[in-house]
């Protein structure tokens, strides 16, 4: 007895002392630790024929004819024997690494003396729920009975200002602010908390935060991941979610949706949209990959992750083998991945081009989908009229392919590109002409760029400063001649960090040309703009250029579109004299930073039918006919291909002056739509398809198509389902959230659980099984777990499934109201706290870390939902990135001071201040982030620009709003609470030493309090302003700002 | 002090929620009575080691895109007679191809002439001259092979032994497993250099990520240019004297703070924010290679502040001096589907001075004998031509270099067939040669465990012998 009590001090803490061995409190966690890997549950790896996780087997005469346990007869038992041997006999074997301790062999002794009784594992158990009393709070009934037996006194309820802070920070993820504290202070009727409660609740904050927890679960992110981990349209998921959460749907129905909201009748946008839950995975579009193998990686990440989050199940394990210490055959494994089989996807999933990222759903709204039919409509009408015209063309066409092939015999459609006289941006940016200069350049050769010197034959080169917007203005000289079209030559370039066109961001943005006479300034009129480039992302479509608007531009914004050529038809032909300049002037005012392009020509064309193309990569050709349309008119017309007929169908709608109305109709059309669909949502869904065999991978080798094909089923030990025909992703889902399912229930509320305490009531949130650890209060989970499915306590307005009624009814009890402060007599028999003597206090999650400092220095961006917002973030971050090379732009405006929830999420690097916090990159599913505390965080929360500029809104408000006490006006804001004498010493001398400093350092303290982009103070002298950050960010450092009490 | 039976109490924790914090507290100054100061130093997880320790730190010359074994250290003449004739089906049956997948499979002859170099007269291509220059000190392991074919699962595989995301990388391990030397700077680093070509490899911060470890543990990459740490540099009129004032106040409140709450958490921050500020002191001093003598930076090509691979080899240097546990640095570019001729021929000049001018200047400096130089990629190359010229990805042989510490020099150890298509003499898998790596560190990689989803999760998965034959 005394024995075994230590024992489960060292082991478990703290659980109740019981008289009799428990097996699945006692002997599974041993048994699963040290003997299951050779005798349990996997056959292959199964020595001597033993297999102790059942007792029938256990209780046989193996085939070397000993009897493993004989119930009640300790010394005929062969493994208590084998367990107190040592040497050579001794098990665990020492290559096992794995000793018992002397009171764990005594505790399986005592337990096959005690007649070796098994017990079902705990979690597949049905849920059982306890019989409470009364009108209490039954989750305080449980804890404090529980406290009672062990006879450990409960803390105290926390102080107001604590509990405050802890709740609105744990519901919403945001501090309150002075006035809601104040509120909850001065309320003094009945209720007062239940009503601070519900009012979070009630917040789409607290829909906020309930979404923060389930997309680490579901491993939602903006990018896909592998390789190139390029952004993908995920973003209405999250707009899903956090509807969800706000709208409390039941989570029976939640689950239903995600897994197969396109499989429910009649399935609405919503549902389908929900369905991008099963697209979340990471994908490749790295080429040359084995798509069956990465076919194989999608489907056991989805398996990985429904396990995990619905059932708390390592089912992954069985993805090689039988699992080791669970009841799950690799079967089990391949059935549960065969559910997921008619999912449309393929093994390589385009990350550009009109095929990425494969099924979607657009999500215009009303007066979208109106104006997206009526210009298709007109789309239509004119291709037709263009159609009929090139029908009716008869011997006209002869004439054109006949004055083509003059024109270019004559070298008449060559782009003569231009030898500029002078270049130069009006903010700062630094242009070189290379004319006959030696210009340093890439060739290719083989996979790799080669530098090479070549004359810049016009080339342009940008360089020293990087503003956000830029404008480039290019003199040329054409020489006497009459021209048809002018063009810009984007050249690609290693040194460009932006896709290699562009100078920043990951693609360039040309928003405005404007070409004029030089001495008189007049406007030369441009009617068409076309480019080489063979796909246009949603938004950058030529035409944009010469509409005026700064917002609009035409743009490459993807790899493997080298050298893009924009050619600009002038509206009647332009002649220039000999001596005569032009001015070319290229605006970049989008609001994408640093999308300038940094190296380009310029051309002019007096052919007649000169269209852009750009050769090769790396070719610097002059062509102006594009190599398929040359190839295409050089065979007779009845030679040509289809294809061919096509591209000289196009080729000459594009030139022919016939033609020239209907053309220029079209290509504004396309940009009209262009830019409509790029204001329309679009999300990766999941596309119901004829399901694909799924067969068992022997030893999950992908290349190994010997094993058997399986049908879609639920573990083998939990059942059959019963379905008309095969089993879909719905009969699971239906099976996840039937009544008596014990797992989804059970795992869901533990969750809950943790947001609460920070940890579960059992710790091991991702695994329910036999490794796992057995809940310290197991009635509690189960009376959660009932509660969940079906409301019975104090749930006038619940319903089944209601997340919310179980957040509310945690909240609401004394357990989680309680003090936390460490007492002396609880460490040495409780110190990690799982009897909820008290409650714990912890560092606050990475976004909430992000959010308390800009909602306490006043710049926070409240909206709720929308596309991924990016945060500054340091330069260079992303230049290990490729395919394309890419550089960050940072959002602007309100966009720039959003909650963390909305940071763009790249998975392979993740915003470095939200990893320094622990914020799982998302790649897989995490249920259980950690908290660290290292150096990285205090520079974070130190040099982060963010936390300066908050550091510096912050001061300035508590300059302006704090007027007679600026330091406790600031402290309260942060902590909820006025600084004590000692610490308001600090920030005041803190606060002198700095203004002594900065009034010697006007330069400093200039650029401290100009920090940031965010509305500069009026009216507060740059020294006191300075002064004051380093008290604000001083403020926004502390441990307890960012702490949860 | 922190005795092993703690730390295993802990490390059986993290397995659960509260692990993880626990691990931060475990070395809160609290509980080990020592001032916050050298607090945030961990002090290691294997204690005492399990082997005698012949490396003390690894620097890890890592040549991402999978480097051409066959114009590089494994000279193949079978091949050469072979060259255009195609690769017999014994060879390449039910074998997995990248790229080269439904196409005609022809042998492709190495590329670039071998030469012998040293009294060990190991067979190294002869655009490497400078890494033949060392041949004795190295050994040359031509019998790797690996299980992923695309980059960035083989990456993953070759950093965390996993194709799993989610584990730690052999880095963490080891600052893990034995903390690290300093107290300024992190105790893994990792160092990223392009190449001059337009194929240079993504990399993800998963390679060098601590996985289900605490965060404390994983890599922090330094950069050449911009901030050398993020957000090492001072914000923008905010100069080292406020700094330090800054940090001395936010710790007067902590320590405050700690007084009311006792919450062990608040003094690990104090200690955090210690280190912080030393590692902002230290950095500059460590990028700063002015002080080091032209002959130093002319043995390495390096140009301060070019970021290239040379300058990379030079940092490592300097880290390894101060006490670092393990540098990675990440060349890019080697990825040569196409001509492989022409690029290797232009890498070679990138890597092999400065591979050499390490060794050399580490043994100089007496600190090559307790330091294991690895140099290698996530997987070779074909030895059937791609486009005619190219390689494509390979994972069935490849080779490996190691130095240092522990490992004999001037060994050729396995071997690829006569074609250079599988390792065929004592093949060494990367569970392999992570096990020998964590021996050579004075760890048994078998008892290196940390508990997730059930698992006693190890660098080497569930297999993985140290190779005895390469060591001295």
């Amino acid at each position: 007895m005394r024995l075994r009590s230590l024992l489960r001090l060292a082991s478990a803490c703290c659980l109740p002392m019981a008289a009799e061995v428990s097996f699945n409190r006692d002997i599974r966690p041993i048994m699963s630790d040290t003997c299951f890997r050779c005798h349990g549950p996997d056959r292959n790896t199964r020595m001597a024929g033993l297999r102790l996780d059942l007792r029938e087997e256990a209780l046989k005469k193996t085939s070397t004819g000993v009897v493993p346990i004989v119930p009640g007869r300790p010394d005929d038992s062969a493994i208590v024997a084998r367990v107190f041997a040592t040497g050579a006999k001794v098990m665990p074997p020492a290559f096992a690494h794995k000793e018992l301790t002397r009171a764990q062999k005594d505790t399986i002794r005592q337990w096959v003396a005690e007649g070796a009784r098994y017990e079902g594992h705990w979690a597949y158990q049905p849920v059982r729920r306890p019989a409470v009393s009364g009108n209490e709070n039954p989750i305080d009934q449980l804890i404090e009975a529980r406290l009672t037996r062990e006879g450990v006194k409960a803390s105290p309820e926390a102080g107001a200002r604590t509990l405050v802070r802890r709740v609105t920070l744990d519901l919403t993820g945001l501090p309150p602010t002075p006035a809601e504290m104040a509120a909850y202070l001065s309320d003094k009727r009945p209720g007062a908390y239940e009503r601070l409660v519900d009012r979070l609740l009630a917040s789409p904050r607290y829909a906020e935060r309930q979404t923060q927890h389930w997309l680490d679960a579901v491993r939602y992110a903006d990018t896909c991941g592998f390789h190139g981990d390029n952004p993908f349209p995920a973003w209405p998921y999250r707009d899903y979610v956090l509807r969800a959460f706000r709208d409390n749907k039941p989570f029976d129905l939640f689950t239903r949706e995600q897994l197969a909201g396109d499989l429910l009748p009649g399935s609405t946008n919503e549902q389908k949209v929900a369905s991008a839950f099963n697209r979340l995975n990471r994908t490749s579009a790295e080429g040359g990959l084995q798509p069956k193998e990465y076919l194989a990686k999608y489907a056991a990440d989805r398996v990985r992750t429904v396990s995990t989050v619905w059932m708390g199940s390592t089912m992954g394990c069985a993805e090689c083998h039988d699992h080791k210490f669970d009841p799950f055959q690799a079967r089990d494994f391949y059935s549960m991945k065969a559910f997921f089989a008619d999912i449309r996807e393929t093994g390589l999933v385009p990350d550009r081009g009109p095929k990425a990222w494969g099924s979607q759903l657009l999500l215009p709204d009303d007066s979208q989908r109106e104006k997206l039919r009526k210009i298709d409509e007109q789309t239509a009408a004119v291709k037709n009229r263009v159609e009929q015209k090139l029908a009716a063309l008869g011997v006209f066409r002869d004439r054109w392919e006949a004055a083509l092939a003059d024109d270019t015999g004559r070298k008449e459609l060559d782009w003569r590109f231009q030898r500029p006289v002078r270049a130069a941006a009006e903010r700062g940016t630094k242009l070189a002409v290379f004319n006959d200069e030696l210009v340093d350049r890439y060739t290719s050769v083989g996979a790799s760029l080669v530098p090479e010197k070549k004359p810049g034959a016009g080339l342009i080169v940008a360089s020293g400063p990087n503003p956000d917007n830029e404008t480039f203005e290019i003199e040329i000289q054409p020489g006497a001649g009459r021209w048809t079209a002018a063009g810009i030559e984007i050249h690609a370039d290693e040194s460009l960090p932006g896709s290699r066109v562009a100078r920043g961001a990951d693609r360039f943005v040309i928003t405005e040309v404007e070409i004029e006479r030089k001495p008189r300034g007049e406007r030369l009129p441009m009617i068409l703009a076309a480019s080489s480039v063979t796909f246009n992302a949603p938004g950058l479509a030529e035409m944009s250029v010469l509409d005026g608007n700064p917002a609009t531009g035409w743009g490459v914004a993807t790899y493997g579109e080298r050298d893009p050529m924009l050619a600009l038809r002038f509206a009647q032909p332009v002649e220039t004299t000999a001596g005569e300049a032009l001015v070319v002037r290229i605006r970049h005012d989008s609001a994408v930073r640093r999308a300038v392009i940094g190296r380009f020509r310029i051309a002019l064309t007096s052919g007649r039918h000169s269209a852009p193309w750009s050769g090769r990569p790396g070719e610097w050709t002059a062509a102006g006919l594009s190599a398929p349309a040359a190839q295409a008119l050089a065979k007779k017309p009845a030679e040509r291909t289809e294809e061919q007929r096509k591209v000289v169908d196009e080729y000459l709608a594009y030139s022919h002056p016939d033609f020239e109305a209907l053309t220029v109709e079209l290509a504004q059309l396309d940009a009209s739509r262009s830019l409509l669909e790029a204001g329309i949502a679009r999300v990766v869904v999941t596309e119901p398809v004829e399901p694909e065999p799924t067969r068992l991978l022997p030893r999950g080798n992908f290349l190994d198509e010997s094993g058997e094909v399986v049908q879609p089923a639920i573990p083998a030990v939990f059942g059959k389902l019963t379905t008309a025909g095969r089993a879909t992703r719905l009969d699971l889902a239906n099976w996840l959230t039937a009544p008596d399912n014990p797992l989804t229930p059970r795992v869901t509320v533990n969750r809950l659980w943790r947001q609460f305490f920070g940890t579960g009531l059992t710790r091991v949130l991702d695994d329910f099984g036999s490794q796992g650890e057995l809940p310290t209060h197991a009635e509690l989970l189960d009376w959660l777990a009932a509660e969940f499915v079906q409301p019975s306590w104090n749930a006038q307005a619940a319903h089944g499934w209601d997340v919310r009624h179980i957040v509310r009814t945690i909240v609401l009890s004394r357990a989680y109201r309680r003090a936390s402060l460490p007492r002396a007599d609880l460490d040495p028999r409780d110190a990690d706290n799982r009897l909820y003597a008290r409650q714990n206090r912890y560092r606050v999650e990475a976004e909430a870390v992000r959010d308390i400092a800009l909602a306490v220095s006043g710049v926070l961006t409240e909206k709720f939902g929308g596309p991924s917002v990016r945060p500054y973030q340091p330069e260079g971050y992303l230049a290990t990135l490729n395919f394309p090379k890419r550089d960050y732009s940072a959002s602007r405006g309100e966009d720039q001071y959003r909650r963390g929830l909305y940071t763009h999420w790249q998975r392979s690097f993740l915003h470095p201040s939200m990893a320094a916090f622990d914020a799982p990159t998302r790649e897989e599913c995490v249920i259980n982030r950690s908290v660290s505390n290292t150096p990285l965080q205090a520079l974070v929360l130190l040099n982060d620009p963010t936390y300066v500029e908050a550091a510096r809104v912050f001061a300035q408000k508590a300059l302006q709003d704090g007027k007679a006490d600026p330091i406790g006006w600031a402290f309260e804001r942060a902590t909820g609470r006025a600084p004590a004498a000692g610490e308001r010493t600090v920030l005041t001398n803190l606060r002198a030493r700095s203004l002594a400093r900065y009034r010697q350092q006007p330069a400093a303290a200039q650029a401290l309090a100009n920090a940031g982009e965010y509305e500069r103070p009026r009216g507060l002298p740059a020294a006191e302003l300075a002064a004051m950050v380093t008290v604000t960010r001083a403020i926004l450092n502390i441990h307890e700002t960012i702490s949860r009490d | 002090m922190t005795t092993h039976l703690q730390r295993r109490a802990f490390l059986g924790r993290t397995a659960a929620g509260l692990g993880l914090t626990a691990l931060n507290t475990l070395i809160d100054p609290g509980l080990l009575g020592a001032p916050a100061s050298t607090a945030a130093r961990w002090p290691g997880a294997v204690s005492p080691l399990h082997f005698t320790q012949k490396a003390k730190r690894v620097i890890f010359l890592y040549q991402a895109g999978g480097p051409s074994h066959l114009e590089t250290f494994d000279n193949k003449p079978k091949l050469a007679e072979m060259h255009g004739k195609p690769m017999p089906e014994s060879f390449t049956k039910g074998q997995q191809i990248a790229q080269l997948q439904g196409r005609p499979l022809i042998c492709f002859g190495p590329q670039h002439q071998f030469q012998r170099f040293g009294r060990s007269g190991q067979e190294i291509c002869g655009l490497f001259p400078k890494i033949g220059s060392v041949a004795d000190d190295i050994c040359i392991v031509r019998s790797m092979h690996t299980e992923q074919i695309n980059h960035d699962p083989a990456h993953t595989v070759m950093n965390t032994g996993s194709i799993l995301p989610g584990r730690p990388s052999m880095g963490s391990w080891l600052v893990y497993g034995l903390g690290a030397e300093t107290e300024d700077l992190p105790g893994f680093v990792v160092l990223m250099s392009s190449g001059r070509g337009g194929q240079n490899q993504p990399v993800a911060a998963r390679q060098w990520s601590a996985g289900m470890l605490p965060s404390r543990f994983q890599g922090v990459k330094m950069n050449s240019a911009g901030d050398p740490v993020l957000y090492i540099n001072n914000p923008n009129g905010l100069d080292a004297a406020v700094q330090k004032d800054s940090i001395d106040a936010i710790n007067a409140l902590n320590r405050m703070e700690h007084r009311t709450l006792r919450d062990p958490e608040i003094l690990t921050r104090v200690a955090q924010y210690e280190m912080a500020f030393r590692m902002q002191t230290s950095v500059p001093g460590l990028m700063d290679m002015s002080q080091e003598p032209q002959s130093i930076l002319d043995l390495y090509g390096a140009r301060p502040g070019d970021g290239s691979f040379a300058s990379n080899c030079l940092l490592a240097r300097r880290l390894a001096e101060r006490g670092v546990r393990f540098i990675q640095l990440y060349h890019r570019d080697w990825d040569h589907h196409g001509d492989v001729k022409v690029n290797v021929e232009l890498k070679a000049p990138e890597v092999d001075q400065a591979t050499a001018a390490l060794i050399t200047d580490l043994k100089q400096r007496g600190l090559f004998d307790d330091t294991l130089i690895v140099w290698g990629g996530e997987f070779g190359r074909t030895p059937m031509s791609q486009g005619g010229n190219g390689r494509d990805h390979h994972i069935k042989g490849f080779t490996y270099l190691l130095a240092g510490g522990g490992i004999k020099g001037g060994l050729t150890y396995g071997a690829t067939d006569d074609l250079g298509y599988a390792a065929v003499e004592d093949p060494v898998s990367v569970h392999d040669f992570h096990a020998t790596m964590l021996y050579l560190m004075g760890i048994d990689h078998k008892r290196l465990t940390v508990k997730q989803q059930g698992l006693d999760v190890r660098l080497t998965g569930i297999s993985g012998d140290v190779v005895r034959g390469i060591l001295s």
